[in-house]
Parts: C-alpha cells; sequence; structure tokens
C-alpha cells in the first residue's frame, strides 16, 4: 500500500506538467491533479501492480478532464475572465514570457481531445499505444488527432507571431 | 529501394518514435527530396521542443501541500464533504499566505461545487424576475430596512446585514423572503444610479463548507458566488464581472463580519 502511495507521489510534478499543459491557469490544472490523486487513492485496487502508475494516473485524469469539459459546455462556469484577474492581481509566481504565454494560448485553441493526444505522446513521451489506452480510442485515431493538432499549433503560433510583428510595427 | 511510398503522416510517426528504424534511411532521402515536406517535419520539431520548453518549468515547481497531503481514504467515505474540507483547507491556506491580493486570487477557483453552482443558478432566476419588476421589485423596501434585515434573518434562521454596496454605487432598494429548494432564501435588491440591479442571495446551507468565489454565467445575467459560515451567497446581476466581483467581496467582508459577532 505504502510502496503503491510512494509511486504515486513520485508521479506528481509529470501530473501538473500534463494538467498545466490542458487547462493553462494553475489553480485549475492542480483541482485536476487533486481530483485525480483522490480517485487513484480511493481505488488503489483498481491498479494491476506491473502496470506503469503514470499511465493509471493518466488515464484517471483523462477521464476527469472529460466530464469538466463536459460541464462546462452544457453550462459555462468560470472563473474570473483572464482579463478581469490580469487587472485585480500580477503575483509574480504567475509571470509568464512572451514566447510562453503564446505557446499556452496556442495549446487552448486546440480541442481538448486533440490537445490531449498531442500532449501525451509530444510532451509526456507515450507512444501511440500507450496513448490510445490512456485516451481509450484506437491507435490510428491518436495518430489523425496527433496530426490535427500540430496543424492547429502551428496556425495560432503564426498567428500570434504575426500579431506580435503588427504590435511592433504600430510603435 | 524504398519499400514504400512515403507521405505526410511519416512525419509525424517519424517524430513519435512510431516509424521503423529500418525504414529511417528512406523516409530522409524522402524528405530531402521534398522541400515542402522537410520544412513541414522541421517547423513541427520545432514546435514540440518550444512545447517541451514551455512546460518543462513545471517538473521544478515545488508540489504544493495540497496534493503531497492527499489524504488515504477509502472510496466508501470520499462522498461530499472531506473533499470539499480539504479543498477549502488547501484554499484557506493560499488565503492566508497570500494577503491581499492572494485573498482575491485564492478565493477565485475553477472547480465544480453542486450545491454552490444551485445557489447561483436560483440567485440568477429570482434576480432575471424581479429585477426587471417597476412596481413591485421588493416586499419590504429600504425605508424599513431593520424590519427587513430582522425578518428575513428570523426566516433564513442566520444573522444578515443588508451589505453596504454605497462605495460601488449601488443602493439598497428592499429585500424579499423565497423559497429555494424547501428552504428560505433571502434575496436583498441594489440599484444603482442609472437604474441598474443587482441583488444577493442568501440561503441556509448547514452542510456546506467554506469555497471560494465563483462565476456562473447563465442567459441574461451571471453571479458570482460562494459558500461559507453555513450558508450559500450569491451575488448576481448583468453587470460586468469586475463589478460584480467588487461588490461579492463587499458582502463578503460585512457578512464575515456580521456573522463573527
Amino acid at each position: 500500500m505504502d510502496d503503491k502511495r510512494r509511486a504515486i507521489l513520485a508521479e506528481i510534478p509529470r501530473l501538473r506538467r500534463y494538467a498545466r499543459a490542458l487547462l493553462r491557469d494553475r489553480e485549475a490544472a492542480d483541482d485536476l491533479v487533486q481530483d485525480s490523486l483522490e480517485r487513484a487513492f480511493s481505488r488503489l485496487d483498481n491498479w494491476r501492480s506491473g502496470d506503469s502508475p503514470q499511465r493509471w494516473l493518466f488515464t484517471i485524469m483523462h477521464n476527469l478532464f472529460i466530464d469538466q469539459k463536459r460541464r462546462v459546455v452544457r453550462r459555462e462556469v468560470l472563473s474570473l475572465s483572464q482579463d478581469v484577474a490580469d487587472s485585480m492581481v500580477s503575483p509574480p509566481t504567475q509571470f509568464e514570457s512572451v514566447v510562453s504565454r503564446e505557446v499556452f494560448e496556442a495549446l487552448q485553441a486546440i480541442a481538448p481531445e486533440r490537445r490531449e493526444a498531442l500532449l501525451l505522446v509530444a510532451v509526456e513521451g507515450l507512444t501511440y499505444a500507450e496513448a490510445a489506452t490512456v485516451l481509450g480510442i484506437a491507435t490510428g485515431t491518436v495518430m489523425s488527432r496527433i496530426a490535427r493538432a500540430r496543424e492547429e499549433l502551428r496556425a495560432s503560433l503564426d498567428d500570434a507571431a504575426r500579431r506580435r510583428t503588427i504590435r511592433v510595427v504600430e510603435k | 529501394m524504398t519499400s514504400r511510398e512515403f507521405s505526410e503522416n511519416d512525419i509525424h510517426l517519424a517524430l513519435d518514435g512510431e516509424m521503423p528504424v529500418e525504414e529511417r534511411p528512406a523516409f530522409e532521402r524522402w524528405l530531402d527530396a521534398h522541400p515542402d515536406m522537410h520544412a513541414r517535419s522541421h517547423r513541427f520539431a520545432t514546435d514540440r521542443d518550444r512545447l517541451r520548453e514551455v512546460l518543462a518549468g513545471v517538473l521544478d515547481e515545488p508540489v504544493p501541500p495540497r496534493l503531497s497531503g492527499v489524504p488515504l481514504i477509502p472510496e466508501d467515505t470520499m462522498k461530499g464533504p472531506p473533499r470539499l474540507l480539504w479543498r477549502s483547507l488547501g484554499a484557506a491556506a493560499i488565503l492566508i499566505i497570500g494577503g491581499v491580493g492572494g485573498f482575491i486570487l485564492g478565493k477565485v477557483n475553477w472547480g465544480v461545487s453542486v450545491s454552490g453552482e444551485n445557489v447561483a443558478d436560483r440567485a440568477i432566476a429570482a434576480h432575471i424576475l424581479y429585477a426587471s419588476e417597476k412596481r413591485h421589485v421588493v416586499e419590504v423596501g429600504a425605508d424599513q430596512k431593520d424590519h427587513l434585515v430582522g425578518w428575513l434573518s428570523k426566516r433564513i434562521g442566520v444573522r444578515l446585514v443588508a451589505p453596504d454596496f454605497s462605495g460601488a454605487g449601488y443602493e439598497l432598494v428592499g429585500g424579499r423572503l423565497l423559497p429555494s429548494a424547501h428552504r428560505a432564501a433571502a434575496q436583498f435588491m441594489y440599484q444603482d444610479r442609472s437604474g441598474a440591479r443587482i441583488s444577493l442571495y442568501v440561503v441556509r446551507d448547514p452542510g456546506s463548507h467554506e469555497t471560494s468565489f465563483r462565476l456562473l454565467k447563465e442567459e441574461g445575467a451571471r453571479a458570482f458566488y460562494w459558500l461559507g459560515n453555513g450558508c450559500g451567497y450569491a451575488v448576481a446581476g448583468e453587470v460586468s464581472e469586475n463589478t460584480l466581483l467588487t461588490l461579492a467581496n463587499l458582502a463578503y467582508t460585512q457578512l464575515e463580519v456580521a456573522g463573527a459577532e
């Protein structure tokens, strides 16, 4: 039991990275991690020893993330809009460089299911087969989602770069 | 020499480590022969590196205590309160550490509280219904404020105040008693000089634990809501999120003081 717990806790940094990439907002991301950990600890028996704790936890997080997305679509429950939050406080811990902001914004512009596929493979280093298991889809679907996600990411980053150039020119 | 034709899909396979090693030399030659595909492959690799670079910092951040300290709880005791309690402890920690700026930030949370959402939903419905009234916007007017507050406090079962929003330009119009799923709820209606109205909605919810401020947007109006002091609160209106949040903060502070007396 303690070994399992330790193995799970060791995955927290990577879970946080994945959640942050999915949701961008730090608090929302940590909420998702916390929900995932709670669910994991309440269902330790479902974790077959020998299975990678990371993939098991990613699967749990995927399910919670999709639930959350559904709820948000049904009814728009939001934190403060970013503009309002920005105007109120700018804590130094949330400092983002221009590059970092553009990447996060571009990620958010990708449809959630494609964002997940891209991040699991390109950032978290899962194989297509592993990502397919985590997401509950076919391996071929993983590839097509990644292909579209990459196109969307590229287009968003290009847009951001263009906007930045226009701003510089206007100055 | 090449055993198969390559296509754009192979760029992804190669980039993601899904291409068999023996196919790689032929793939590289194919890329060299197709400058557009070569450029595409290069660009995807660059974008991937940017992604990894931007996200790498998260791994080095210290893990917040609320995550490293998640307790091992058997599933049958996991329902509701303990979870919320745990989360509110995290929010409380942020609140204490963060001072005023952190206070506001700590009060803002993306998580969804079902009961809080219900409170906000009812508050919005009640606001839309009564704020549009011309003659009967309230049951008891602000001219009988003491009576109004005493009456609603008694019916709700907690000591209420009608918060002073005059600093934000809103004056009390009055209030009314409302049904809220077998409980009594109070609505205080306010108005600014242009006639724009906002309302504060309070319902007793003894089982609830403190939550952060959250925003619910619905067609026609929005509300900031929170739970605490055994009550659910919502400030609803059609005004900007900024104004609504200012009012929610004023209400929170004044109700907190009243509750502590």
